[in-house]
């Protein structure tokens, strides 16, 4: 792979299921070597359809899409080849050992034995699973299955590492921990990373870029850091008794126009240009009762919230 | 995080060299193996009915239905043939394993491995193949050790061929029902259909000769009919008259060559499906 050449192209990806069913809806993303890129949406976006067609399980309906170059349609050996795929679930032979699970890997991406078993060793002591290499899989909690999972995906030097929510299911603690060991690793390899995630504190933690999907879409694609900027410095929450009223009032008079989202009985507004004193006194003169009135640094979820009119943690309608 | 670097750090630990994986099958087939052998009831079970059938059902209808001075050849007859019972038993089961993989197991590891998806299919058959031959062979002695007539060396490569033929070809029926059923206990309820029903007509109690005219036309052009034929053909002296009964030859030779072939054709027809099922459903 040249330095000019992207680790992950996707150019128009398309794919509907049988009963027409459009998962994802023409995607298209380039991502260069060494960044750590996130698909970011709630469960149903296309996240997991387009990794699939990243890492050759799921066929395109049409469109291109390339790692290292590699068109992976069309040689997807030599792209599964310089990929590793750490899955949403567990995919391990519970039965065997990890070093067991560990050793296939090696056989089957065709690693120097003994080069590998030193990988084997670096890798697990530095996400802290070296004591564990012996026992069945079966006795491994989830967190240390998915630094298991982890190191196994990376014991063939791969240029590209997918990682499909990988943090679902567990635990706070153990969430922070996987997120020090995914760093590490990211620091220890130089590896490129796609990684498919609803949790907003993953996505901003971890990725240096997001796209955020919906509907099998990307409806925006920048750093977490410019995509909360876009939001502004802080945002209010208004607990109101008629939204739809405080709403029309607010924008009858342009106030944070296109910066307001209502969930039940919540408004949203950005403070971008205007402040949450003018705001309220605003709605008071227009008889909007405002129960309460909270501001906060935005969040990611507030980014998707003015784009989709959804939330991403339960990705329900407004 | 929120640093927008496109530029990769610095890489501690170097990637280890990487060549075109060799011996692919023979690794998987060891994984397949380990699996199976952490779980011994897998390898057991299947045995405990034809067991039981060689060295207890055998010698009763041997005792009760042969003429005096026959007892033992008809028990010899019948036991050999529990090894019809056994093969396909236990291939059906060992499909059973490619299920739970698919569910519980690593199979998407496998997918996404940059190997060539009929070398999956390929190792979990020679796997199959192994604990049948192990399964296979147990039986074998322990019929012996009951009393049956056995002439080893005579030609035994019949026996193996047509084993192995017949294990390939419902090992790939396993694959194939495992690749398109994601419900083990809709899986299981094939079992019975594949594995056991067709003992009861391929000549294994008796010859087909003693069955229905069209019932006996069915008989002649299942697999499990030529396989039971050439067990016999290569164990016991009996095997010959099996042969005829299926093709009314007089050369044994060119009868268990004709055989071999049918039990061949069924074992690549059904690889060849199991193949090319399993590559289509590894990519959605």
């Amino acid at each position: 792979m040249t330095s000019t050449t992207a680790a992950v192209e996707a150019d128009q990806l398309v794919k509907i299921y049988p009963g027409n069913v459009h998962a994802v809806a023409g995607i298209s993303f380039s991502v260069p070597a060494g960044e750590a890129f996130g698909l970011l949406g709630p469960n149903g976006a296309g996240k997991t359809t387009t990794i699939g067609m990243l890492t050759t399980t799921v066929k395109p309906t049409s469109g291109r899409a390339t790692l290292g170059g590699i068109d992976v349609a069309r040689n997807p050996t030599a792209t599964r080849a310089i990929s590793s795929v750490v899955f949403q679930d567990a995919v391990v032979d519970r039965p065997l050992t990890g070093r067991q699970n560990l050793l296939l890997h090696l056989r089957l991406w065709g690693v120097d034995p003994a080069a590998g078993r030193i990988r084997c060793d670096q890798l697990s002591d530095a996400v802290g699973i070296t004591h564990l290499l012996d026992r069945p899989v079966a006795t491994y909690s989830g967190g240390e299955r998915r630094r298991l999972e982890i190191v196994r995906a990376l014991l063939s030097g791969p240029q590209v590492l997918f990682l499909d929510e990988p943090t679902v299911g567990l635990d706070t603690r153990v969430r922070h921990d996987l997120f020090d060991a995914i760093t590490t690793i990211r620091e220890r390899t130089g590896v490129t990373i796609i990684m498919t995630t609803h949790y907003l504190d993953e996505a901003e933690r971890l990725c240096d870029r997001l796209a955020i999907i919906d509907a099998g879409r990307i409806v925006v694609c920048d750093s977490p850091r410019n995509l909360l900027a876009s939001i502004g410095p802080e945002v209010l929450d208004l607990r109101v008794a008629n939204p739809e009223m405080a709403v029309a009032a607010l924008r009858g008079r342009g106030i944070a126009e296109h910066d307001i989202a209502v969930t039940g009985s919540t408004v949203t507004a950005s403070l971008r240009d205007v402040s949450s004193q003018h705001i309220t006194e605003h709605l008071t003169r227009f008889s909007v009762t405002v129960h309460s009135a909270t501001t906060r640094r935005p969040s990611l979820d507030d980014v998707y919230l003015r784009l989709t009119g959804a939330h991403i943690a339960t990705g329900t309608d407004n | 995080m929120t640093t927008a670097t496109t530029t990769a750090p610095a890489a501690v630990l170097p990637a280890p060299a990487i060549s075109r994986p060799t011996n692919v099958v023979p690794a998987l087939a060891l994984r397949r193996l380990a699996l199976t052998i952490r779980s011994p009831r897998a390898v057991a079970i299947p045995l405990l009915a034809p067991v039981l059938f060689a060295l207890v059902v055998a010698p009763a209808l041997g005792n009760t239905l042969a003429g005096p001075g026959q007892h033992r050849t008809y028990m010899t007859f019948v036991a050999l043939a529990a090894a019809g019972l056994l093969i396909p038993v236990n291939c059906m089961f060992t499909g059973l394993g490619v299920l739970t993989d698919r569910q519980h197991g690593a199979m998407r590891e496998l997918l996404v491995a940059p190997i060539r998806r009929a070398s999956i299919v390929l190792g979990n058959l020679l796997a199959a193949l192994v604990i049948t031959a192990l399964q296979v062979s147990v039986l074998i002695f322990v019929v012996a050790l009951r009393g049956a007539q056995f002439h080893t060396g005579r030609h035994l490569v019949w026996l193996v061929a047509s084993a192995v033929g017949l294990a390939v070809f419902v090992y790939s029926l396993a694959e194939t029902f495992a690749t398109k059923i994601t419900n083990a206990e809709e899986y299981t309820g094939l079992v019975p259909p594949i594995a056991i029903v067709p003992f009861f007509f391929a000549g294994t109690l008796y010859p087909i000769t003693s069955l229905p005219g069209w019932l006996a036309g069915i008989a002649k052009v299942l697999p499990l009919t030529h396989a039971v034929a050439l067990f016999r053909y290569g164990l016991t002296a009996q095997g010959e008259q099996a042969l005829h009964n299926i093709w009314g030859m007089t050369d044994p030779t060119r009868m268990a060559l004709l055989s071999l072939a049918v039990v061949s054709a069924y074992a690549a027809a059904a690889l060849a499906l199991a193949i090319r099922l399993f590559a289509k459903a590894g990519t959605s």
